[in-house]
């Protein structure tokens, strides 16, 4: 077949070159999944018939991580000699972006490799802060050729993503030696929400421009706290397996100023009901957040408050999904009074936040506007939870009986 | 370089009345003035209707781009490659210079790429060197040979230019009066027929090929002492070869190829150039066994002295264990000749736009390169911060390699340093001793990431600051009595010269004889013992060791220290408390070591070599040392100079700080 032929062909043309690539194109993956114990335990074995390189489809997708090799001319010269055309996408090093004027060589994202009726499509991965891999858009310059390959059937390009370090496994598929992530279904799950949110570093710039940071020794000591809180939370949550993101002030400082807000006192986290674990508060206290506080019930308007260091809290509100929107619930411990905060619906992407990979939601603007207003743009001091948020809704009082359960303070 | 202006100079008045003419000519006839009308209506609706289009296609274009531009493949973006410069098919150029006293400027087809008219500034013969078949600018330079050694300087430059350049010379103010032969020989061996005999405060330019013609000359004499030479205007035209003449034959390899658009773009690096026998930028040190730091990012901070940052990425490539991959060259400012030596060696460097002023933009262009860095290589736990004005020891990775995981053990150090402030020809002496300093030498050095991330970065000086970074680095809140780790023998060579910060007279008193370790895999000695609680043991078995010095001879005098080699001697000065450096200063000034501020001292103590002995100083009472000191020695005290006028000077210099 002539998709086996290209990608044999490339493979070789990299091996001469001493470049490490490896095996993401979903496609394979589903069909090598269905195999993988039998792929794991023969990794030498002939394979009587083409079974995976030669499925139909128009790509074969690779990955390089950007550190295992250097670009070179030479490859792309003994690419053409092999009778490949190709096609390079460089774009601006989002690593840089966060920084003021700094501007290095524009970094290749993308390249395609084509021979025949085939194309090898190969995304370059890089290491950032956070210790996750990146992949860049696909964003062809105008004097590209649009239809050089169909662009719009690539799987990977639409969105930038962010992906864990992937452990490999060198298997042998249809007679081809080929890297690929040692567990194929996890790699594919991940792929499917792997969407990545650059930081508004323009934005963020122009809002310090209008209102100068908080350079005092207090917000440094604040912002200090709180990333290393926020570090301990996301580790402790990474560990058990809870989904969240980013929430309240926390994300407002990501989107409004890609930085903890310096008179915000304390780290605001969210996470879906359904992802709910009872061994979330052993966790915390085992990494040395003691519970500060706990209210409402799994059922209705949950809320966890554990103690960080010198009085920095960190908020964990629960979010409980409708039909049309997302709601979260707060509770005034000497009243009982109850308060529901709405949102519209949203999903998950991924984010970089203090030298961390995070989620926040997708539709950031709308999340942030539910929350805070129209004016989310102008810093204010004094917040009031109960009243202070666009979105906050009154919603009755805890039953006098239930105050044992739904109001408990530490 | 410097961009090609457009020549405002267009005089279109000829054009004009013929133009006024034709109207005439036209307005007499009815038929054609109509049709002319309608023609004019119409095209200015089809020039308002062009320019809406033009004005919605960019704004959607704009505001595609503001979007996430995530929903196509196809989005756009609006940068256009155009070449920078027209390429031009002419054969000629037409070459103005300008000479006087106050004013110098070269103009080429038009195009201004020289202007000097501030004052004070400036003096001296400035050279363009122009490619002899593009007419682009490859190097601009002035040497200010009213002053002493700027000749010579000027004679190397010239020599390291490439045959069949064009070369432009002019005067501002004055040019003659430490041009001495040897440069006004090589002069006349360009053509010049003026050279030879250029005087005090003469007016001169001359335009000529290297190796080959003469493009014109032209001189006025100064008509007295106290009075300058006329303004000279030299106005000629050059021929251009065809490129292939002007550029060199190397076989094509990826190496060459980048040798060759460095060499068509720039003048001045020599050999690297030559056509025959060209000088390698590829260097392949011997790999280091067990390299600790070949993961650790190197960020070479640089400014706009490319023949420094030349000077200094060849000894950096050059160094045994270097990994290219990890080095990141930061240039302050949108500078091209420093990134064309960085691609030269195939290197990633990274522009910064300057903000702020002076110490306040090196600071920040510091903080920026920095963050940078650990963004680049966020695995990384070090990074090795260098200068452009340093040359590196062969064994600068070995040096680090071996001591590096002290830095990350022991959270009493504060940095590793290839610099010794203390260790000059005549004071340093064992290449495998290593030493703890409570000042920060900077110079080439290590520093810890989450020493960075976690207290440097979120509280670095704010531009209005106006600080120097080192400065502000040295202070008690930032370093909290943490040391530094360096080597007796330094593994850096400062040989930066005019920087902000630098004068000739201070280079020559302060950095000149500082010594230089030039063998290679020195195996360091006892490096454990660096530790922090080691340490004090280790100091207590030396000072036991030590022979106390007779005090009563002066401690300046040669002969306090016996004729012999590789014994311990320590003597006793007089420091009343921790911050009392009034002896300290003056031995170090008649030692001829720095003494600008204290270096190198560690809790009242300072390691160093006299004639290939170990020469310690303990400051009595202060130090906790003090305790060796026998009961007979009185601790010498030396009283600082009263102060004259003529020392003034001084604490100007004192405020040059050594970065």
């Amino acid at each position: 077949s002539v998709k086996q032929h290209v990608v044999r062909k490339f493979l070789g043309l990299i091996s001469s070159h001493n470049i490490p690539v490896y095996l993401i194109d979903p496609l394979i993956l589903g069909l090598v999944d269905k195999d993988i114990e039998q792929i794991r335990s023969s990794p030498d074995g002939p394979s009587p018939e083409c079974k995976y390189f030669c499925a139909p489809r128009d790509f074969t997708t690779f990955a390089l991580l950007d550190k295992t090799w250097k670009y070179e001319v030479g490859l792309f010269r003994t690419a053409e000699k092999m009778g490949f055309q190709w096609l390079k996408i460089i774009n601006k090093d989002p690593r840089l972006d966060g920084m003021d004027d700094l501007s290095g060589t524009e970094i290749p994202l993308h390249y395609i490799f084509k021979l025949a009726s085939h194309a090898i499509h190969l995304v370059v991965f890089y290491e950032r802060s956070g210790n996750y891999l990146w992949h860049g858009p696909l964003r062809l310059k105008q004097h590209m050729d649009r239809k050089f390959v169909p662009f719009r059937k690539l799987h990977f390009g639409r969105y930038p993503g962010a992906y864990e370090k992937p452990e490999l496994l060198l298997v042998s598929i249809d007679d081809l030696k080929v890297q690929i992530p040692k567990n194929p279904s996890s790699f594919l799950e991940e792929m499917s929400h792997s969407r990545f949110l650059e930081c508004r570093y323009r934005e963020a710039r122009a809002f310090f421009q209008l209102y100068p940071d908080d350079a005092s020794l207090d917000a440094v000591e604040f912002r200090k706290k709180a990333k290393s809180l926020l570090h301990l939370a996301v580790l402790t949550l990474n560990n058990l397996g809870v989904k969240f993101w980013l929430s309240s002030g926390t994300c407002l400082g990501w989107y409004r100023q890609c930085n903890v807000i310096p008179h915000s006192k304390d780290v605001d986290l969210g996470v879906f009901i359904r992802d709910y674990k009872a061994d979330i508060i052993p966790a915390f206290q085992k990494a040395g957040l003691p519970l500060k506080h706990k209210f409402g019930k799994v059922e209705d308007s949950l809320e966890l408050s554990f103690q960080g260091e010198d009085d920095v809290k960190l908020d964990i509100f629960f979010f409980y999904e409708e039909d049309d929107h997302i709601w979260n619930g707060g509770t005034q411990a000497k009243s009982g009074k109850k308060f529901k905060y709405l949102f519209p619906k949203f999903t998950l992407c991924w984010t970089e936040f203090v030298e961390l990979k995070v989620h926040v939601p997708c539709e950031t603007l709308q999340y942030v506007e539910a929350n805070y207003g129209p004016d989310w743009k102008v810093p204010v001091k004094t917040w009031d939870w109960k009243s202070s948020p666009s979105n906050v809704q009154y919603n009755g009082v805890w039953p006098v009986d239930e105050w044992d359960d739904v109001i408990q303070i530490y | 370089m410097d961009e090609w202006k457009p020549n405002p100079a267009v005089k279109p008045h000829k054009k004009r009345s013929w133009y006024l003419t034709w109207k005439y000519k036209l307005m007499n006839q009815r038929a054609l003035r109509k049709l002319c009308q309608t023609g004019a209506v119409l095209f200015l609706l089809v020039t308002v209707i062009v320019n809406i289009k033009l004005i919605l296609d960019t704004r959607r274009a704009a505001y595609e781009e503001e979007e996430e531009s995530a929903q196509d493949y196809d989005d756009e973006m609006l940068n256009v490659e155009v070449p920078r410069h027209p390429v031009s098919n002419k054969k000629v150029l037409d070459v103005e210079a300008y000479s006087s006293r106050s004013k110098v400027y070269v103009a080429v087809d038009g195009t201004t790429v020289l202007e000097d008219e501030a004052r004070e500034q400036g003096r001296g013969i400035h050279v363009i060197v122009l490619n002899q078949a593009t007419g682009h600018v490859m190097a601009k330079r002035v040497f200010d040979t009213y002053s002493p050694h700027e000749d010579e300087a000027m004679v190397l430059f010239l020599n390291m230019v490439a045959r069949g350049r064009i070369l432009i010379f002019t005067i501002k103010d004055e040019g003659s009066f430490h041009l001495k032969d040897t440069a006004k020989n090589v002069l006349k061996s360009l053509g010049s027929q003026v050279a030879p005999f250029l005087s005090w405060r003469d007016m001169w330019t001359f335009v000529g090929k290297k190796g080959g013609e003469v493009y014109g000359e032209k001189h006025a004499k100064s008509p007295a002492l106290s009075t300058w030479g006329d303004p000279v205007l030299l106005k000629t035209e050059v021929h251009l070869t065809s490129v292939e003449d002007a550029e060199c034959h190397w076989p094509d390899t990826e190496l060459n190829r980048r040798r060759k658009t460095f060499c068509s773009k720039v003048e001045g690096y020599g050999s690297v150039c030559s056509c025959k026998d060209p000088t390698p930028i590829e260097f392949n040190p011997d790999p280091l066994k067990d390299n600790k730091v070949f993961d650790v990012p190197v960020a070479v901070i640089a400014g706009n002295r490319p023949n420094y940052l030349y000077r200094m990425l060849r000894s950096l490539l050059s160094a045994q264990g270097v990994n290219p991959q990890m080095i990141t060259v930061f240039i302050d400012g949108y500078y091209e000749e420093p990134m064309d030596v960085v691609e030269l060696f195939g290197l990633s460097g990274i522009q910064h736009t300057p903000i702020s002023i002076k110490n306040a933009r090196v600071s920040q262009h510091y903080k920026a390169s920095l963050t940078a860095t650990f963004n680049l290589f966020p695995d990384a736990k070090f990074a090795v911060v260098l200068e452009e004005d340093l040359d590196i020891s062969v064994d600068f990775f070995s040096f680090l390699s071996q001591s590096i995981h002290l830095l990350e053990e022991d959270e009493s150090l504060y940095c590793i340093s290839a610099w010794n402030d203390q260790g000059y020809e005549h004071t340093a002496e064992d290449p495998s001793l290593l030493y703890r300093v409570e000042t920060m030498p900077g110079l080439g050095w290590v520093l810890r990431k989450s020493l960075y991330k976690d207290e440097l970065e979120p509280k670095w000086p704010t531009p209005e600051k106006l600080w120097d970074w080192d400065m502000w680095m040295r202070m008690p809140e930032q370093r909290k009595g943490r040391e530094c780790i360096i080597p007796d023998i330094s593994r850096s060579y400062h040989f930066g010269i005019v920087g902000l910060n630098m004068n000739g007279y201070f280079h020559e008193a302060y950095f000149k004889k500082h010594k230089f370790n030039t063998v290679p895999n020195v195996q360091l000695k006892n490096v454990e013992s660096l530790r922090k609680d080691a340490y004090e043991t280790e100091i207590h078995r030396l000072l036991g060791e030590a022979e106390v010095l007779d005090h009563s001879k002066n401690p300046c005098e040669d002969s306090f220290v016996p004729d012999t080699e590789g014994r311990v001697y320590v003597m006793f000065i007089r420091m009343e408390q921790e911050a009392d450096f009034t002896t300290w200063t003056q031995l170090a000034k008649c030692l001829h070591i720095w003494d600008l501020d204290v270096r190198g001292n560690h809790k009242g103590l300072w390691r160093l070599f006299r004639k290939k002995n170990h020469f310690l100083v303990v400051g009595v009472p202060s130090s906790p040392y003090s305790s060796k000191k026998p009961s007979s020695v009185t601790p010498i005290y030396m009283e600082p100079p009263a102060k004259e006028e003529g020392a003034v000077a001084v604490p100007a210099v004192a405020a040059a700080e050594q970065t």
